[in-house]
């Protein structure tokens, strides 16, 4: 069910970011690697474990398509608002691939985002797929499954 | 025509996205009214007009099927299509919705015209009075 993850993740984020954050994105293995300034974690769950999506973003970008979803300019972004836009961003990328996944015995947590640097380890690891925009290193992507029980 | 719409989403970000949405698809607003669950959104109801609800399903609190029950029960709000804006994938959890009385719902990530030619559909049939037959829900 979540072998071949990497090219529906990234169809997933791809059109995530450009139906309603006008972005777009480049998957590229060579890109450069990078700290990240944000993190974001949904988890799609059910009683045999639960699948992790993560997102790392740059705090440039994540400021950009914080600006580009409300219609305001990045200076008048603040951090509740960048927060908040990481966790609807993290939402639909979850919900959309959840939606690929076609299993309704799995669903949709909730979605959190935090800085970086608030959290130690919170960056994926080097399996994570990369991204950029026009060249420059914006984020990376990794999933997960941890095939142990949830306690809800 | 201009109607009193409520928002009802924890993200404000989502609720000033939705509202905009409605704004820039040339949506008539009359009063408009957020939420950030499904019981302060009945608390609003309780001394507002509304027309049109647009809810998201996860909340805190009270979530979007607990919410529709709760409106549904009362007499003077059973009336009122409310039209879910989620990221749910789960199409049972979807058509208990529809079950329960939703008048349609709509995916996310959503295009605004495509939001905007949805919820003319689903108002045009408010004002011809075919609020018996359920809408489907739309992907963008």
């Amino acid at each position: 069910m979540i072998t071949q993850w990497e090219p529906i993740l990234k169809d997933v984020i791809s059109d995530v970011l450009e139906t309603m954050f006008f972005a777009m994105v480049d998957f590229d293995e060579d890109c450069e690697q990078r700290s990240f300034d944000y993190r974001s974690e949904i988890c799609i769950v059910n009683h045999q474990g639960r699948i992790a999506i993560s997102l790392c973003l740059s705090g440039a970008f994540a400021r950009m398509i914080t600006a580009n979803l409300l219609g305001i300019d990045e200076e008048q972004v603040g951090e509740d608002d960048l927060r908040d836009t990481l966790r609807e961003l993290t939402n639909m990328v979850g919900g959309s691939y959840h939606a690929r996944m076609k299993n309704h015995e799995w669903s949709l947590g909730i979605p959190r985002a935090w800085k970086i640097e608030e959290m130690a380890g919170a960056e994926p690891g080097a399996t994570g797929l990369r991204f950029s925009s026009y060249g420059e290193p914006i984020g990376a992507a990794a999933l997960e499954f941890l095939p142990e029980a949830v306690q809800n | 025509m201009s109607y009193n719409v409520l928002i009802v989403d924890d993200s404000k970000s989502m609720r000033r996205v939705i509202r905009k949405t409605l704004e820039i698809s040339g949506f008539q607003i009359g009063e408009y009214m957020e939420a950030a669950n499904g019981r302060e959104a009945l608390e609003l109801l309780e001394n507002n007009w509304i027309d049109l609800i647009l809810s998201d399903i996860h909340m805190p609190v009270m979530d979007g099927f607990g919410f529709l029950q709760a409106l549904k029960e009362k007499n003077t709000n059973m009336d009122i299509p409310v039209i879910f804006i989620t990221t749910e994938a789960n199409e049972d959890r979807l058509n208990e919705l529809m079950a329960l009385g939703a008048r349609g719902y709509i995916r996310k990530p959503f295009r605004p015209e495509a939001v905007s030619a949805f919820l003319g559909r689903i108002m045009g049939e408010t004002d011809d009075h075919t609020m018996g037959t359920n809408s489907k829900g739309c992907d963008f």
